[in-house]
């Protein structure tokens, strides 16, 4: 077997893993769709947007689909590595002929699929049930936007699995991360209503420039929303955690090892 | 008959504490090594400099041929792990488990093959969370093994099992012997590496304080057979002890002493008894087991460690 398909092989093993974990599958592809449903229950009409008046579930839409990127290629992520080094399984795989480059892809790969499957479920809900209007600029600036934002993400979780010792304080930070910087990215709350002193620091995080771009996408009729300065935030933050990772990721447990 | 492992005066600190003292010793194709020692003896950090996973300060070890510290993919692929501490998946069967693991080795062993060689064929459906802790710990070997290694290294297979459990893992452990695998394993159960090692390496505060068979350590280290019976009224001991040319120690009512010709002494101590018109209540001669030796030579007591060069 080479590399490559053992990397799709691994990565199908994971995703069956996933399958089989029901607070996992309920937690990152269950309750972002809960949460969008919530919110259409909640708000309903328009909400002013770059000037003109947006569609509330077009706006939810967009949002939800930049929070589920975070959170499962963040907070999953993060969780799902800690975990495993913490059980004693990255140093297992470690000593076998398996390149750590195989791993790593196989839960990069992981995190595509999932994140790909719950954009797709939001993105069917809003268009069968709430009139989200579908075109080619939208589709572009999805793809494109959620592939940059895994990437992002993903080199971020493996950054702060350095900084978060245990599976336990992981499980913790990745989520509580995803939802505080929601509230400060104009995800959950529209712009217009969040004081801009929060916005303010949310605009130092890759979050708000992700949704941004998602919203842009699906609200401004006839763009893709890839500006430069979201393509530009997001990739230097990938940068920035990929750098970390590579001179801080650790295989031996940190809350037992030596 | 030739070397698998070889370690010459191997040297590991961690900050200013000196783990190892430089050691020395082999393992020759086909045997079991046992690796004795208490925890803190240096076991695991010797059995992770040999896996690769540590470096060292200096010596100079081969397995396989080849510098663990150095060697790539192709050494991977003939070299076979079970660590200390490993939490497999709970979500996976152990046979999903075992075939996953396959495919990482160049040249793997049959998956069912592997799986009833550590006893687990009934299980090979059943997912790893609702496995026992023996059964785990045996698809932890099956895992080392499923790569077809020409040398496994067995990091304390039975450390937290209970007593069936760890009679299943050593017939285990018996089968793969019988198969003619190379095997170093760390235990610090003497009667574990009594049973299953061919040769016994005791590491004692990172130096080797004695190796050999089984039979050569116990008899080697010149541990004596114990007399005991009970004391009784106006029993004098320095006369006996005179007579035996040994001293002699009284606890909890029963006489001791060591013996080196345990045939005479009891001849004259029955003598000596009959003079006396006494019966001697509760006499046994006990001979020393390898744990009592391990417990002496592990322990602090021995003053100065016995060093032999292979």
């Amino acid at each position: 077997m080479n590399d490559v398909s053992l990397a799709f092989a691994q990565t199908r093993f994971n995703l069956r893993g996933f399958a089989r974990d029901v607070s996992a599958l309920t937690f990152t592809a269950i309750f972002p769709v809960i949460l969008f449903l919530l919110f259409n229950a909640i708000f309903k009409g328009t909400t002013p947007y770059d000037g003109r008046n947006a569609p509330v579930a077009t706006y939810y839409t967009a949002s939800i689909v930049s929070y589920v990127i975070m959170l499962v290629s963040f907070g999953s992520l993060l969780s799902r590595v800690t975990t495993a080094r913490e059980r004693g399984l990255l140093k297992r795989f470690r000593g076998t002929p398996m390149p750590s480059w195989v791993y790593l892809v196989s839960e990069i790969g992981q995190t595509v699929t999932v994140v790909a499957a719950t954009a797709a479920l939001l993105v069917a809900v809003g268009a069968l049930f709430y009139r989200v209007h579908l075109s080619g600029h939208v589709l572009v600036g999805l793809v494109v936007y959620l592939v940059l934002g895994v990437t992002c993400f993903s080199a971020l979780a493996l950054a702060t699995t350095r900084i978060c010792k245990t599976a336990d304080a992981a499980s913790a930070f990745g989520p509580l991360s995803a939802t505080i910087l929601a509230f400060l990215s104009g995800v959950f709350i529209p712009e217009s209503i969040v004081p801009k002193w929060l916005l303010d620091i949310g605009q130092v995080f890759p979050l708000e420039h992700l949704a941004r771009g998602l919203q842009s996408a699906f609200l401004v009729p006839g763009s893709n929303g890839l500006t430069a300065t979201n393509l530009i935030v997001l990739a230097v933050w990938a940068v920035a955690g990929l750098v970390v990772a590579m001179r801080t990721f650790r295989w031996e447990s940190l809350a037992t090892g030596l | 008959m030739s070397a698998v492992v070889e370690v010459e005066d191997l040297h590991k600190s961690y900050g200013r504490v000196e783990r190892l003292h430089g050691i020395s010793f082999e393992v020759q194709a086909g045997e079991i090594l046992g690796f004795l020692g208490v925890n803190g003896a240096g076991k695991t950090t010797t059995i992770e400099i040999l896996e690769g996973y540590r470096p060292r300060d200096s010596g100079r070890i081969l397995v396989l041929g080849l510098d663990p510290a150095r060697a790539g993919r192709e050494w991977r692929n003939r070299i076979g792990l079970v660590l200390q501490e490993c939490e497999l998946d709970p979500v996976y069967s152990v046979a999903e488990t075992v075939t996953m693991f396959a495919r990482y080795f160049e040249h793997p062993t049959d998956v069912a093959a592997t799986i009833a060689a550590v006893g687990l064929s009934e299980k090979a459906g059943d997912r790893v969370g609702r496995l026992s802790g023996g059964q785990k710990r045996r698809l932890d070997v099956a895992l080392g093994l499923v790569g077809n290694p020409e040398v496994l290294f067995l990091d304390e297979p039975t450390t937290g099992l209970d007593p069936v459990a760890r009679r299943e893992m050593w017939a285990m452990i018996e089968g793969l012997r019988d198969a003619g695998k190379t095997i170093f394993l760390t235990t610090h159960y003497m009667d574990e590496a009594q049973h299953l090692a061919d040769r016994i390496i005791i590491l004692r505060s990172g130096v080797i304080a004695a190796q050999g068979t089984a039979e050569e350590l116990s008899t080697r280290l010149g541990y004596q057979t114990e007399v005991t019976f009970e004391t009784f009224a106006g029993f004098e001991p320095e006369r006996l002890a005179l007579l035996l040319g040994a001293p002699l120690t009284t606890r909890d009512s029963l006489v001791r002493f060591r013996s080196d010709h345990v045939q005479d002494d009891l001849n004259r101590l029955l003598d000596w008894a009959q003079s006396e018109g006494v019966a001697l209540v509760n006499l046994q001669a006990i001979q020393p087991t390898l744990d009592d030796v391990f417990v002496q030579l592990a322990g602090e007591e021995v003053p100065e460690a016995k060093e032999s060069p292979s």
